[in-house]
């Protein structure tokens, strides 16, 4: 005997008395609609948001972090004199035999601590736009990051300006990065174009950088600018250190105490492995997909709990009904599929209100949060995904009502 | 139209049986009404589910329709109960939510019937009944004895070649009773078959025979006299067959 798990089919349940049933007791079914369509929308735009941490996950930093670390200085006093003190750091961290190269720099790549700009084709402010964080390097910049130039070239050292007191003169030159530059020049090389600054100064790029991270401050993480500046306007400036193979902690360590000691007027604020910047910036989009991927998941689970409950509440409810629509022939999975189509037009409405909350909560997100649109592949995902679960989650009361005896139907108890 | 031979019914709990049938054996032939009476708790219940194929039976031989059904699946009984037996319960068990029009279509669906089709069934068995105008109302927007007949109209509307009425005047007063059975004897002379299990005398009376069950067993039952002289009892043993 064939067992109805294999033969229910939800085509020869008739729509329309089952519509007229569910408007005559709405409460029930609105409540779990709703249920259903406030989960879809959080679990659409969560997934989405779990998708794009997922990708910046895997995003490679572009830059050696296994082998570079950054220590901050910063002035105790106003006496602090900037400009000598990266100048002494940094012959003596080149003249260490551990590092292989070194360079000075305004932010801590791969955190959040930084400086962004924005860039334009045209000068003013009727142009679009395009964020970036910046870097005030000098010229030892790119061999440090172990970052190649993929067109142009590197700034020469009589190109890098000075630390001085007042206003610094600013560059003419600037390297950018691949995706920076193409964001900029997306129909032709932007190598010898010029850009503009937010103070709408002229740049001409000299040279275009394959991919790599710089600080986030506010703008996509491979935006980069290269400006030949040296730090430390603020009185406050990084020492980035590549050091040869295997030799990152005890250069560090050396270089810590050395600097710590080396300025009267200045102390060293932090040092931190780029490894160690790298997990932690992984860890909060980690800990971000966690978090929402547990979220959603319970959310489903109060989902389907609600969608079980009620299907449940009415098979109990119904079972003289059940008995008698036996009686009058039929059959146990007719049965099944009764209160399957039942649960599908509930989960069909709430697919329907949530897809359109979705789209709402995603625009928002954009608008408010800069996140990607909402792919609308997630959305339909997200449908199928959570109609086939909360049928399932109707599956074992509906199994429970084909097993009610026809016979109930001449019960008068 | 209807055949058993000693048929036994035993409910059993953990700590006692209850022989409900013991060894019943009674015929009904096609175009009868017949009623079924007894006292409470004589078994007339358990005749009418075994009889209508809601309940099974523990030994015996029941042919229906010229059909053995003691051996048959699930399905087929419901196919069974679908396309030749109609029921009319003591409750009417209408069900609330659906108007008299898809209360009517509940069986005639489950027999995969096509919409035009079901369409006229129900427009004539309401017509039949009294109740054409009200297709839209829903149960609870009629009395007690329209009830039954929207009920009666469920029953027919699938054209089978049996009723089986349980108490079908139970919840009535005696003025819509009388309605219901001037109604059920109409169906039953245009070929029907009906069994009507009461434990009302009078009621029992008004059928053409009545088989009187106590302890499971059955006491009295007249033999089969034709009484009709207009229609010929239906028979659908060639639709058994398909």
């Amino acid at each position: 005997m064939k067992t109805a798990r294999t033969q229910v089919n939800l085509m020869n349940v008739p729509i329309r008395p089952l519509f007229s049933s569910l408007r005559r007791n709405p409460t029930g079914a609105v409540l779990v609609a709703l249920q259903v369509a406030i989960t879809l929308a959080v679990m659409i735009n969560a997934a989405w948001i779990v998708a794009q941490r997922l990708e910046k996950l895997e995003r490679p930093t572009g830059i050696d972090t296994r082998d570079t670390f950054e220590i901050g200085i910063v002035g105790s006093s106003r006496k602090f004199n900037v400009a000598q003190a990266e100048s002494e750091d940094l012959a003596y961290l080149r003249g260490l035999p551990g590092v292989a190269a070194a360079t000075v720099v305004n932010g801590i790549l791969l955190t959040e601590n930084g400086g962004d700009t924005d860039l334009s084709r045209d000068p003013g402010t009727n142009g679009p736009v395009v964020g970036a964080n910046f870097l005030t390097v000098d010229d030892q910049a790119l061999n440090t990051l172990d970052v190649p130039l993929i067109a142009g070239r590197n700034f020469r050292a009589d190109e890098i300006r000075p630390l001085t007191k007042g206003k610094q003169t600013p560059p003419s030159e600037v390297i950018v990065t691949q995706s920076l530059a193409r964001t900029l020049f997306p129909h032709g090389s932007a190598l010898g174009r010029i850009i503009y600054n937010g103070d709408s100064n002229p740049l001409t790029v000299i040279g275009i950088t394959r991919d790599f991270m710089g600080p986030q401050v506010g703008a996509p993480a491979y935006n980069t600018v290269l400006l030949p500046t040296m730090p430390g306007q603020a009185g406050l400036y990084a020492l980035l250190v590549r050091t040869r193979p295997g030799m990152r902690d005890t250069v560090m360590r050396e270089a810590k105490q050395h600097i710590g000691t080396a300025h009267r007027f200045g102390i060293t604020g932090f040092s931190t492995p780029l490894a160690k910047a790298e997990r932690q910036m992984h860890a909060g989009d980690r800990n971000t997909a966690i978090l929402l991927t547990t979220v959603t998941a319970l959310m489903l689970a109060v989902c389907c709990l609600g969608v079980f409950g009620l299907t449940t509440f009415n098979v109990g409810s119904r079972r003289r009904q059940i008995g008698t629509r036996r009686a009058l022939g039929a059959s146990k999975r007719d049965i099944v599929a009764h209160f399957m189509m039942e649960g599908a037009l509930i989960l069909s409405g709430g697919a329907f209100l949530g897809s359109i909350l979705a789209l709402v909560v995603g625009n928002w997100l954009t608008v408010h949060y800069a996140l990607p649109r909402l792919d609308l592949v997630y959305l339909l995902g997200g449908v199928l995904a959570l109609w086939i679960v909360g049928l399932l989650a109707a599956w074992q009361p509906a199994r429970r009502a084909a097993d009610v005896p026809p016979s109930v139907a001449t019960r008068t108890v | 139209m209807l055949r058993m031979q000693d048929i036994s019914k035993i409910y059993r709990t953990d700590l006692i049986e209850t022989h409900a049938l013991r060894e019943l054996s009674l015929e009904v032939k096609a175009g009868e009404f017949v009623s079924v009476s007894g006292p409470s708790g004589s078994g007339k219940s358990t005749f009418l589910n075994i009889a209508g194929l809601l309940e099974t039976f523990d030994t015996g031989l029941y042919e229906l329709d010229g059909r053995e059904v003691s051996g048959l699946s699930d399905d087929a009984r419901s196919r069974i109960r679908n396309e030749k037996i109609g029921f009319i319960f003591q409750g009417f068990n209408l069900i609330p939510d659906l108007d008299l029009f898809d209360n009517i279509d509940v069986p005639l669906r489950y027999r995969r019937m096509k919409a035009d089709e079901r369409r006229k069934r129900i427009e004539s068995a309401l017509e039949l009944v009294g109740l054409a105008s009200r297709t839209k109302h829903l149960p609870s927007q009629l009395s007690g004895g329209q009830q039954q007949r929207v009920a009666i109209a469920r029953a027919i509307a699938g054209d089978p070649a049996l009723i089986l009425a349980d108490e079908p005047t139970g919840n009535l007063d005696s003025l819509m009773a009388r309605q219901i059975m001037d109604l059920l004897e109409k169906i039953n002379a245009m070929g029907t078959t009906i069994v009507l299990v009461t434990h009302d005398p009078e009621l029992a009376r008004r059928a053409q025979r009545n088989i009187h069950i106590v302890d499971g067993v059955v006491i009295d039952s007249p033999p089969y006299q034709s009484r009709f002289t207009q229609f010929p009892p239906r028979t659908t043993a060639g639709a058994a067959a398909e």
